[in-house]
């Protein structure tokens, strides 16, 4: 409610959509559509669960526990998503496998031992990594880091055409590092200098420190940096679809080719159209990815809660 | 604190290690600084690719002209186009709603139920693969809704995005509300205004600059999408005239030309990944821009 000069009527001050409701009508109104807005933000996650849930299930029907068979041969009625499964988490294991020790590693270089002079530009390159888009990777990837890795292990292992598995893992680590550095450098630097100066005190050195207290300390919001980029390892799309070589077979190693979930649905989705199990098994792929991707989501908050916990137990 | 910084000091350098703690000690330091630069190699790697590779295509011409002959001549102004379009209609969908959200469970609604589904849901939103986006949308908004979209259409690919900004939007707005005093919400309230004219006018005003940062990273996050849009905007080698044209957008102009057989198309991905990657950076510089004008609001009380 504005001030009046007395004398002044009602229009002068009071705005336009006051003088058409009434301030109080205003405000349920507006109240209202925000409680409209709230509610449609919760029930995106659920449409698409649902919409997916709905476009899956004539797979699951028609062909029961086989929808997670190992062949995928769409010509011939064939549709078992285990062959895409078993690529996404081949591709996904190594990848976390290489970017975890690394980035917790430089992510404890950051907090306990960088020199304040480079530790902004190192994070700002970070910050700067986490922005590049993930097709830029996936184009690096495709023409540098392929033939690099072709010719660096062809000698060794006879024909390799660099594409698959590992070309994937290394593409998909570089590209979940800026996350788990960002996430577990703050974990780490959350860790109250109190107990640094602690164990100090009692005569640790500094790598000992940054070892049993400090990573120790972080340990809740590694844990979840791992969780929430595993996540995303499985949910990327790009870049691995342009370097794991899309081949329909059970990875046995590192140097073989692979077809990841994500791939099968930025490839085939326009063309399944005509086949209605055909497309229904693809939004199988989509809804199993939807899953693992909540769950992982879940668990990260899960673990994020359990360090709040004990955090607030040490203070 | 300042001793424990010395002692701290004291400790590291690299002074001849003396005992075996002290090489493990030095060996760790190194070891770590080692790691450190490793994981930055990426990026430079990446910045000369792109630098060597897609500085000479990068002529007036690649922004002015269309696509011609599958990208063997013209530019990419319809994919620079689209990209805009895109996120510009994605954000006027996304905005009111994300930002609508965020207001009512901050400023209206009690700790209770639907605040922790709301903030639960966009959490577990954020999460979805962007993959899992565009399956959705190709069923959703290019199929179900085909009559109203027109099928694989600018609107469709928005609408697919929008869903994505909504996540990062909603919880940065929630945050950055939920970082204004409590007692410029009761000075006015105690003057009388009602809480709908409190919330527009001093509690979002107090942290505009905040808000409009959480939107330029979520803008400068779907600007670089291309699994939403593979299935869902179809391809145009012109710029749409209409939300019911089809579209092109730079990521995905980037992996067509990525995986073109020719040589000459190839080097043209690079240039369009240089235009992608300027477009993406500004947004997060003024991104930066506006995080640190709340730094300067807040300190001036």
């Amino acid at each position: 409610m504005l001030i009046r000069e007395p004398g002044a009527p009602n229009w002068v001050t009071r705005p336009w959509y006051d003088r058409l409701f009434g301030a109080t009508a205003r405000d349920l109104l507006g109240r209202s559509l925000l409680l409209l807005f709230s509610i449609v933000t919760s029930l995106v996650i659920v449409g698409i669960l649902v919409l997916l849930l709905v476009e899956a299930l004539p797979a699951f029907v028609t062909l029961g526990s086989g929808i997670f068979g190992p062949i995928w041969n769409p010509n011939q009625n064939q549709f078992g998503i285990a062959v895409f499964i078993a690529g996404t988490l081949w591709v996904s294991s190594f990848a976390i496998l290489l970017a975890v020790p690394l980035g917790v590693g430089g992510a404890l270089f950051l907090s306990e031992y960088c020199p304040s002079r480079l530790r902004l530009p190192l994070r700002m390159i970070m910050e700067l990594m986490a922005a590049i888009p993930s097709i830029v990777y996936g184009l690096w990837a495709l023409k540098t880091l392929v033939p690099a890795l072709r010719s660096a292990f062809q000698p060794l292992i006879g024909y390799y055409s660099g594409f698959g598995v590992l070309a994937g893992a290394i593409i998909l680590a570089v590209m979940l590092l800026p996350t788990i550095v960002a996430v577990s450098e703050d974990a780490m630097r959350m860790v109250p200098d109190t107990l640094r100066e602690a164990s100090y005190a009692l005569g640790a050195s500094r790598s000992e420190t940054a070892r049993r207290v400090v990573l120790s300390g972080a340990l809740p919001g590694i844990g979840a940096a791992v969780l929430l980029s595993l996540g995303r390892a499985i949910g990327e799309t790009m870049a691995v679809l342009m370097v794991t070589g899309n081949s329909l077979v059970f990875p046995v190693s590192i140097f073989d080719q692979t077809y990841v979930m994500t791939s099968a649905l930025a490839n085939q989705l326009g063309y399944a159209l005509a086949d209605p199990l055909y497309r229904s098994a693809l939004f199988s792929v989509a809804l199993v990815l939807l899953l693992i991707s909540v769950m992982f989501t879940l668990l990260a908050k899960v673990t994020i809660r359990w360090g709040m916990r004990r955090q607030g137990l040490r203070r | 604190m300042k001793s424990v910084n010395a002692s701290r000091k004291s400790r590291s350098g690299l002074r001849l290690p003396r005992s075996r703690r002290e090489f493990l000690d030095w060996m760790t330091y190194v070891s770590l600084g080692f790691v450190t630069v490793l994981l930055t190699v990426p990026f430079f790697a990446i910045i000369f690719d792109m630098v060597v590779k897609g500085l000479a295509g990068l002529t007036p011409t690649l922004i002015t002209e269309s696509i011609r002959n599958l990208g063997r001549e013209g530019g990419i102004r319809n994919a620079i186009v689209g990209s805009i379009e895109l996120v510009a209609i994605a954000s006027a969908v996304a905005l009111p709603v994300s930002i609508g959200a965020a207001v009512y469970t901050t400023e209206y609604s009690r700790q209770g139920r639907l605040q922790q589904i709301v903030e639960l849901s966009a959490d577990i939103l954020a999460g979805v693969p962007s993959i899992v986006f565009g399956a959705f949308g190709y069923v959703f908004f290019v199929w179900l809704l085909k009559p109203w979209t027109g099928g694989a259409t600018l609107l469709s690919g928005a609408l697919t995005l929008s869903l994505m900004m909504i996540p990062t939007v909603l919880r940065t707005s929630q945050e950055s509300l939920r970082a204004v005093p409590i007692t410029l919400r009761e000075a006015s309230l105690a003057v009388g205004a009602t809480r709908w004219s409190t919330t527009w006018r001093v509690t979002l005003r107090a942290c505009f600059p905040a808000i409009v940062t959480g939107i330029l990273l979520a803008i400068a996050r779907i600007a670089g999408e291309t699994a939403p849009l593979i299935w869902t905007t179809g391809y145009n080698s012109d710029a749409p005239w209409s939300i019911f044209d089809a579209v092109a957008s730079l990521p995905f102009t980037i992996y067509t030309f990525a995986m073109s057989p020719d040589p000459v198309v190839n080097a043209k991905a690079y240039s369009t990944s240089i235009v992608l990657i300027l477009m993406v950076l500004s947004v997060d510089v003024m991104a930066n821009w506006a995080s640190r004008r709340v730094g300067i609001l807040v300190r001036k009380g």
